[in-house]
């Protein structure tokens, strides 16, 4: 296309685009469109989607891209690299007139309608118009009718678009016509149906009775025809069939695309006013998106202050409470700086009103901790927003606010998580649901997805859309390569396979629905739904955007983060233990104090043993390896300890060369260029690490200063990497980056590393920033562990589901660590595990929580119960009689008083005897179900208390047989998830006689054969998937299995299958005493489970068919397994 | 048939059974009851009964439609060949996820289980045949094996699941013996393909624990002697009760682990604890007490019997004996709310021979004189006429199948009605022609154009069995104000024509078909039409090298542009220019408007 040619073009625009936003009913991306319509020499384009416009900004930025000339953020292809047609689309784009507004699509059957503002009014109008249907609707749905539409018409521009049946256009048109006087339009498509010339003159009768404006549209679905066999797919999705069987709901023609005006003006032919209306529409449009005014709300300042003062004297007023004993010059230096450039950048409204949500959190006892580029400064330190302390930890800042990128500083704000919901209503109450929003997240096809409902829509079968959908031991990547589908044992080159592949490839990446994201707000001084259509999210009271993290980013609105963190309700939870058990009161802050204090300090010591179950982000299997390679001993140490067992260093093979390093193994050196760069340029960069670059920022700032990359380029570096990797933009980069510092004289090898430590980053981004303030909870929660070993286990099972490990393994290590265990007993426990004093300190006592099915209600009465038996036992004598031999089989008296004052049904008095909990009135597991059997199914009201009880006749006592510890064991597991009277496998050790047990593996030498039979922990297969990992356990410990994936093969059903595990293999011992069993042989000894119970079973292997009771199967709680 | 297969029997229950269901049959087929018909009879034998479970009863019905049927009896050795067969399994979704419902041998001994979630199921044998489970397929097979199991007893009942229980009390001599009978019934299940468990024992539940819950009943027939039934199953686990989870659990920990550990149990101590019906089912399954089965024989809905003194030889009599057949079956039809949909004449000479002639219709029906002709439009297209020979004394008139079918006013005028009726009416008469010519020329025989979902108008309707086809719906819908888009008649395959005068993108002005000129008066279009793109696989879909344009078949696989051409002397046709890349546009029609 020449300049030429470009001049001679007819004037055409097509309005009624629509995208992927439309879900599954457009089937081309935004900016597709965008550089399509540039391309075919259309002078504008109007992006309407189905009731929403959570598309127009991708379509926005886009344009802003290519007028910039960064083609590859607007996602063109390679072969427009040309720079004389980019020369010519920067050209085009500069000209090109973008108009964003939405087709609404009524429920009362009226016609759709492509609503366009014309001005900021107008785009309020609209916004305001999809919130009132979006909120009447259920999630994800519109409701509006053409009344709503009619009520205000003012500042819009309505093209209506006909419907099927031309008969039933004429009332509804005359309708719009007559509310909105001169500014209708009525769209007229030539889509070769055969019957187009016909109506389009009747169309055009109608337009004049009506006094509207005939508008030539095409209604577009999609950029190009070849997207015509996508678009047949996602139509199929979308009503739930088969290509085959859709027959007539599919499109006749590929022609709903972006023809080139020319074959447009040949269509209309008949009606040359409809091709030059388009034009007149276009000049009736003022807004664009860049008016968006936004205004930061206003709350946090008092009055008669402006938000930069008011945070000046907040900052040099709280730094007196930071700093007692005087700031140090580096502090001051630091929060001179800051101040300035956030005053230069007009964000101290945004610290403020952070500051503000976590003195709320502070006034409820919340317990919360800021991350993120902008959290690690001095100011949020002195505002409390984070607890790392700038002068005691060299910490680079690198990443808070830069002048030149632009854009809005980021707060992740971590909540505990039991009570980020009152945070969230607070935010809310306090700015108005008008005024709060959180964001949305485009949720996305993934490989898995969109193979899947490809498959489905293709007519494939379950069975093998299944296979190549569970091939993918991942969900992100940007295509399936054959490889997968090879291993899922299909033929690759089958050619249904290829074309479902195919077709599920272009998929990959299209919008599927808006989901909320997890607790990014929005706020604004004026309404917020003047500003973008806030609707209903699939949680009750809960509101979100149309927007997400990147349209938010780019209209440059600003967003605050409010996520929650379980380890802060545990750490919280563990401090208020401390509290009130020793009276010693401790917070982040005072405990990160202590994190600096001179080497050999006891929390560092018992890190780099690796005991740090339960401990945050370290008690994973691999940082469990890591920590005695690492060693840490000192703050630093636990941030490179977060950061390096990740994809990106991994992939990047980083980790290798770093511990040489710190062991002082490998001399540290850093890659130094070519001359006549400066030999030790990366010297800055890589200092803090040792010359390996670990964390995201210094993959970034390779890329600057070893590639050469321009501030734009690793911006868009940094967004390819933060964003969903099917946006297809990252390996753009590759060869830039590569080549740039291969160029100057880098080697290639350690170029490449860097790339592919970035695209590891993509999936799993891990800046400095966030490390530190992870390594900070990392710190304190082992501070509680090694301090308060009992407190830290009480919390950490008050605060489950959360971390790595079950109930049983918490036990096990406080046990480990000296901490007595009480069981739990109707007698002294309540909801929640509780500390009780002890001879030797504080003893945990495990609360009725841990009672699978049990309900806090009934623990509630319990209580209440016991506090009055205390209140009776003080004045009198106890009434909880000591255990006497028992005659009778009826409940005893104490039991029935419990459940008739506690007024618990008896499924609750069954609970607790399964959970073993009537000990404490002499009755065992066994006795207490076999008399609670017998109880009334409710609690009687109390008027008929003394009548109720005699009703019982009496039973004459049966013996039943003793119960087993193996049966006590088991019964613990399957109630409790643990047990307090042994392990699964010390029962079962004399049937596995030769087997070692965990201890006496891990003791064993380098290269010995040992056979080693558990209960099987976890497995796991890391990403790069040539190893499994199987953690086991028994009585004495945990040992950690490898097995090489080429014997998977062989093994697969008992490595997938097996509860308890029988392990023969070599004992393979790191230098820094790392321990693993490299499996040669494995047996499934999940049989042994029924031994344990002592089940009996006959009927042979086809018995289990009939023999299916759900408890009876899991006897030990499932492993955790990672694939 | 039957009398020939007993006739040695002595005069004991199980004729009495026969008699009693065939007197049940022809008095007002109600449904039978066993244990209603045994009134007679001194003192009723003690009670032995055979139960059969077949643990992998979809997987075999699956192998045996497959064709990979067994030898006879040699399913253990059919086990090792098929060691390289991939497990097979059976998925259904359970509370939104695809969970295993049935495995095969195979599949069990991969570590599958039933309620296994499929993708666990994956992960233990990545090799896996998934197929949906169908339990009404199972349903029937098991249906059909209880009939077929009806050659041993008439007293036989589905055990569900996947089970049936065999009443052979007075039966097991005719095979001389239990331990032969059961060997019999046995090798009969491995015959047809099946893994069975059976054992016999003196009431149903102890049959059935004792199949499902033991070793002894897989390998081969476990037979209870006499008297012996608690000691057989006392040893059994408890779960063999088929508790309930919660009382099955409360067992468990009571340490109460076989039957024998609660048979002397104090039954009050017991009945509290896992209610009433407790210790009857105990009592039951330790032998202690019998209930009868309830055999399961659906008769048809409803059969009516005329049993002549006089037999009957000649056309008129055999007709109109049939049209009061007809209006007494309409009666009863009508009193339970059902029509006919399958409608049966038997014809019993005095000699013995039996002919049958069945009639079906597309609507339920309940009109004696419309199958009363229909039934003499069969009678008289009958290859072998129906031959009275020296007459017949009985006929008997079954519905075999009915639907329900409620009362609708007939005989309203027309002009009340609304459209939609009179299109439902004329719907209803074409098909009472469509019944009348199927039950003259037989099923195939008619034919019904059906709407298929295709732009396509070659693909756009299907002809298919008249009976098979479905009403009206589906068609493309029209504006009542448009013409019609698709002509009357479409050629199979379109046919060339020479075209003049073709504006690029646009119609022809004249062209030559089978060498007459038309001048083109109107046309309208272009409708586009593009194929089909997932019907050709993609490596299809590439033009093959050096083919010729001219190849006509080719043109319906390329986009069409269809026209609606008017010549001047008023005849309309279909004309379409197909989108292939040759330079000169070529022409075809297609079709031939009314």
């Amino acid at each position: 296309m020449s300049n030429a040619a470009s001049n001679a073009l007819p004037a055409y625009a097509e309005l009624a685009a629509t995208s992927n936003f439309s879900f599954l009913r457009g089937a081309s991306h935004p900016r597709d469109l965008v550089l399509a319509a540039i391309l075919q020499g259309h002078c504008g384009l109007g992006l309407a989607d189905r009731n929403t416009v959570a598309g127009v900004v991708r379509a926005w930025s886009a344009l802003r891209s290519l007028r910039e000339e960064r083609l590859d953020a607007a996602g063109a292809s390679e072969d427009l690299r040309d720079p004389r047609l980019a020369a010519e689309i920067r050209h085009r784009a500069a000209a090109f007139h973008l108009i964003t507004g939405a087709r609404l699509a009524f429920s009362d059957g009226a016609p759709d309608v492509l609503v366009y503002p014309e001005n900021l009014a107008g785009w309020s109008r609209l916004t305001r118009l999809l919130t009132q249907g979006a909120r009447r609707a259920r999630k994800g749905g519109c409701d509006l009718t053409l009344d709503d539409l009619l009520a205000d018409v003012r500042g819009l521009q309505l093209i209506v678009m006909p419907p099927a049946r031309l008969g039933e256009l004429e009332q509804p048109l005359q309708r719009i016509a007559d509310a909105a006087p001169g500014a209708v339009w009525l769209g007229a498509s030539m889509w070769r149906r055969g019957d187009d010339r016909r109506r389009l003159f009747r169309l055009r009768d109608m337009a004049a009775r009506a006094g509207v404006r005939l508008l030539a549209v095409n209604d577009v679905l999609y950029h190009a025809p070849g997207q015509r066999d996508l678009h047949d797919v996602i139509t199929c999705i979308r009503e739930k069939t088969t290509v085959a069987a859709a027959g007539r709901l599919l499109e006749a023609n590929a022609e709903r695309w972006l023809k080139t005006p020319d074959a447009m003006v040949r269509l209309f032919h008949d009606a040359p006013e409809a091709i030059a209306a388009t034009g007149d529409f276009l000049q009736r449009i003022h807004f664009d998106l860049s008016q968006i005014a936004y205004q930061y709300p206003d709350e946090p300042v008092p009055e008669g202050h402006d938000p930069q003062g008011w945070l000046e004297y907040l900052v040099w007023d709280k730094v007196k409470a930071r700093y007692p004993r005087g700031v140090t010059e580096k502090v001051q230096r630091l929060l001179d700086e800051e101040l300035a450039l956030i005053r230069q950048l007009g964000f101290a409204a945004y610290f403020l009103t952070v500051h503000d949500i976590v003195q709320e959190a502070r006034r409820r006892g919340i317990l919360c901790q800021g991350r993120g580029s902008a959290a690690n400064s001095a100011v949020c330190y002195v505002l409390g927003i984070t607890s790392v302390d700038p002068d005691k930890h060299e910490l680079l800042f690198a990443r808070f606010l830069s002048t030149d990128r632009g854009e809005p500083p980021d707060i992740d704000v971590d909540f505990e998580h039991e009570r980020r919901e009152e945070i969230i209503q607070y935010i809310y109450e306090r700015y108005g649901r008008h005024r709060a929003g959180i964001a949305a997240t485009v949720i996305r096809y993934r490989p898995r997805s969109a193979i899947r409902e490809v498959g489905k829509a293709l007519g494939l079968t379950e069975d093998v859309t299944a296979r190549i959908a569970g091939s993918q031991w991942g969900s992100y990547g940007e295509d399936i390569p054959d490889s997968h589908i090879a291993q899922a044992g299909l033929d690759a080159g089958n050619p249904a396979i290829r074309r479902a592949v195919a077709l599920a490839t272009r998929l990959i990446g299209f919008p599927r629905h808006l989901s909320q994201h997890v607790g990014g707000f929005i706020l604004t001084r004026d309404r917020l739904d003047d500003l973008v259509p806030i609707g209903n999210a699939a949680m009750a009271g809960r509101t979100f955007i149309e927007w997400d993290k990147d349209d938010i980013d780019a209209l440059r609105l600003l967003k605050v983060d409010v996520l929650a963190l379980g380890m802060l309700t545990c750490i919280r939870k563990a401090l208020d233990l401390i509290r009130q058990h020793t009276g010693a009161a401790h917070d982040l802050a005072s405990v990160a104090l202590t994190s600096e204090q001179p080497a050999g300090q006891p929390v560092y010591a018992m890190l780099q043993t690796g005991d740090s179950i339960g401990v945050f982000q370290v008690e994973s299997r691999a940082q469990i390896n890591m920590l005695p390679r690492l060693k840490p001993e000192r703050f630093y140490d636990l941030v490179i300890q977060v950061a390096i067992v990740r994809p990106g260093p991994i992939q990047g093979d980083m980790v290798h060369p770093y511990l040489r390093r710190r062991a002082g193994v490998e001399k540290v050196d850093y890659p130094s260029p070519r001359p006549p760069h400066p030999p030790d340029e990366l010297r800055g960069v890589l200092d803090r690490t040792k010359g390996v670059p670990l964390f995201q920022e210094q993959a970034m700032q390779v890329a600057m200063v070893a590639a050469g990359f321009s501030g734009a380029e690793a911006n868009g570096l940094r967004k390819a990497m933060g964003t969903f990797r099917g946006d297809g933009t990252l390996h753009r980069y590759e060869t830039l980056m590569v080549e740039g510092m291969t160029n100057r004289g880098y080697d290639r090898d350690f170029a490449e590393r860097c790339f592919a430590q970035i695209k590891g980053f993509g999936s799993y981004g891990f800046p400095e920033s966030h490390a530190a303030a992870f390594a900070l909870l990392v710190y304190v929660s082992a501070w509680l562990k090694c301090y308060h070993p009992a407190a830290f286990a009480c919390a950490l099972l008050n605060s489950q589901p959360m971390g790595f490990y079950g109930p049983a393994q918490i036990i096990g290590n406080a046990k480990d660590n000296g901490v007595t265990v009480l069981a739990v007993d109707v007698a002294h426990s309540h909801w929640d595990n509780i500390l009780e004093p002890a001879e030797n300190g504080l003893a945990l006592r495990l609360g009725f929580r841990q009672i699978d099915g049990f309900r806090q209600e009934w623990a509630d009465a319990i209580v209440r119960f016991q506090a009055e038996q205390r209140a009776i036992a003080s004045g009198a004598r106890a009434v909880l009689t000591p255990p006497t031999r028992r005659q009778s089989n009826n409940p005893p008296p104490d039991m029935q008083m419990l459940q008739q004052r506690a007024r618990l049904p008896r499924l609750a008095i069954l609970r607790l005897a399964e959970a073993d909990a009537f000990r404490s009135m002499g009755l065992d597991r066994r006795a207490a179900l076999w008399v609670a059997q017998r109880l009334p199914d409710d609690a009687p009201l109390p008027l008929f208390l003394a009548t109720a009880t005699p009703e019982q006749a009496e039973e004459i006592n049966q013996h039943l047989p003793e119960m087993t510890l193996g049966e006590h064991v088991a019964a613990d597991y399957q109630t409790l998830r643990l047990s307090l009277k042994g392990h699964p496998m010390q029962i079962l050790r004399p049937l596995l006689p030769g087997a070692l047990t965990c201890a006496q593996c891990n003791k064993s030498r380098h290269g010995a054969w040992a056979r080693v039979a558990g209960v099987v922990l976890v497995r796991q297969r890391p990403g790069t998937g040539n190893a499994i990992f199987i953690t086991l356990e028994d009585e004495t410990g945990v040992i950690n299995a490898v097995l090489w994936a080429r014997m998977l093969a062989r093994f697969r059903r008992e490595v997938m299958g097996a509860r308890i595990m029988d392990i023969t293999g070599v004992i393979e011992r790191s230098p820094e005493n790392v321990i693993h069993l490299m499996a040669k042989h494995i047996t499934d000894r999940s049989d042994l489970l029924e031994r344990l119970n002592g089940d009996i079973r006959t009927g042979g292997p086809e018995a289990v068919l009939m023999h299916r009771h759900p408890r009876d199967v899991r006897i030990l709680p499932g492993s955790r397994d990672f694939h | 048939m039957r009398n020939e297969r007993f006739a040695n029997a002595p005069a004991g229950e199980v004729a009495a059974a026969f008699r009693a269901a065939d007197a049940a049959y022809q008095n007002d087929g109600t449904l039978f009851h066993g244990a209603d018909a045994l009134h007679h009879g001194a003192r009723p034998p003690r009670r032995r009964y055979l139960a059969l479970w077949f643990p992998f009863l979809p997987a075999d019905r699956l192998r045996r439609q497959a064709g990979v049927s067994h030898d006879a009896g040699d399913i253990a050795a059919g086990d090792e060949d098929r060691q390289a067969a991939p497990p097979l399994v059976f998925v259904a979704p359970v509370s939104g996820a695809m969970r295993l419902v049935a495995v095969s041998p195979e599949a069990l001994a991969a570590g599958l289980r039933p309620q296994m979630p499929l993708a666990d199921a994956r992960a233990l044998a990545p090799a896996l045949w998934v197929v949906p489970a169908r339990p009404d397929l199972d349903d029937a097979f098991l249906t059909r094996l209880r009939d077929d199991f009806g050659r041993f007893t008439p007293l036989l009942a589905i055990d569900p699941p996947h089970g049936l229980v065999l009443d052979i009390t007075g039966c097991a001599h005719l095979a001389g013996g239990e331990a032969p009978m059961a060997a019999r019934v046995r090798q009969r299940a491995r015959a047809a393909g099946l893994h069975v468990h059976c054992a016999l024992a003196a009431t149903p539940q102890a049959a059935r624990a004792l199949a499902r819950f033991t070793l002894a009943a897989r390998e081969a027939p476990l037979i209870v002697p006499e008297g012996g039934d608690r000691a057989a199953t006392a040893r059994l686990p408890v779960a063999a009760l088929e508790l309930p989870e919660r009382h099955y659990r409360t067992l468990q920990r009571a340490g109460l682990k076989r039957l024998a550990d609660i048979i002397d149990r104090d039954s009050a101590s017991l009945a509290s604890r896992f209610g009433a019906a407790f210790p009857a089912l105990l009592a039951r399954i330790t032998g202690a007490e019998d209930i009868r089965i309830t055999p399961e024989r659906p008769p048809p809905p409803c059969v009516i019997d005329r049993i002549l003194p006089e037999p009957i030889a000649r056309q008129e009599h055999v007709e109109a004996l049939l049209a009061g057949l007809l209006r007494e079956a309409a009666q009863r039809l009508e009193r339970a709310g059902e029509g006919g949909l399958r409608f049966t004449a038997l014809f019993y000479r005095t000699d013995g021979v039996k002919r049958a002639v069945t009639v079906s219709v597309s609507q339920p029906t309940r009109d004696p004189a419309l199958v009363g002709l229909l039934l003499r439009e069969r009678l008289g297209a009958l290859d072998d006429p129906l031959d009275p020979g020296f007459g017949f004394d009985q006929i008997r008139l079954c519905v075999d199948e009915t639907a329900p079918l409620t009362a609708a006013q007939s005989g309203l005028p027309a002009d009340i009605l609304p459209a939609t009726h009179i299109m439902e009416a004329g719907q209803e008469s074409i098909n009472r022609l469509a019944d009348r010519l199927m039950a003259r020329l037989g099923p195939e025989a008619v034919l019904k154009l059906c709407p298929r979902g295709s732009h396509l108008p070659e693909r756009a309707a299907v002809l298919r069995p008249a009976r098979l086809a479905t009403a009206g719906a589906g068609w493309r819908d029209l504006g009542p104000e448009d013409p019609p888009a698709r002509p009357l008649h479409l050629f199979r395959t379109p046919q060339p024509v020479e075209a003049m005068d073709a504006a690029p993108d646009g119609c022809p002005l004249r062209f030559r078909w089978r060498r007459m000129m038309h001048e083109v008066a109107a046309a309208e279009g272009p409708e586009r039409l593009s194929p089909e793109w997932w019907r050709a696989l993609p490596a299809a879909a590439a033009p093959p090298q050096g083919a010729t344009p001219t190849d006509d078949a080719n043109t319906l696989r390329s986009t069409r542009d269809y026209y609606r051409v008017e010549d001047r002397e008023g005849r309309r046709f279909w004309l379409f220019r197909p989108d292939d890349a040759g330079a000169t546009p070529r022409w075809f029609i297609h079709g031939l408007f009314p």
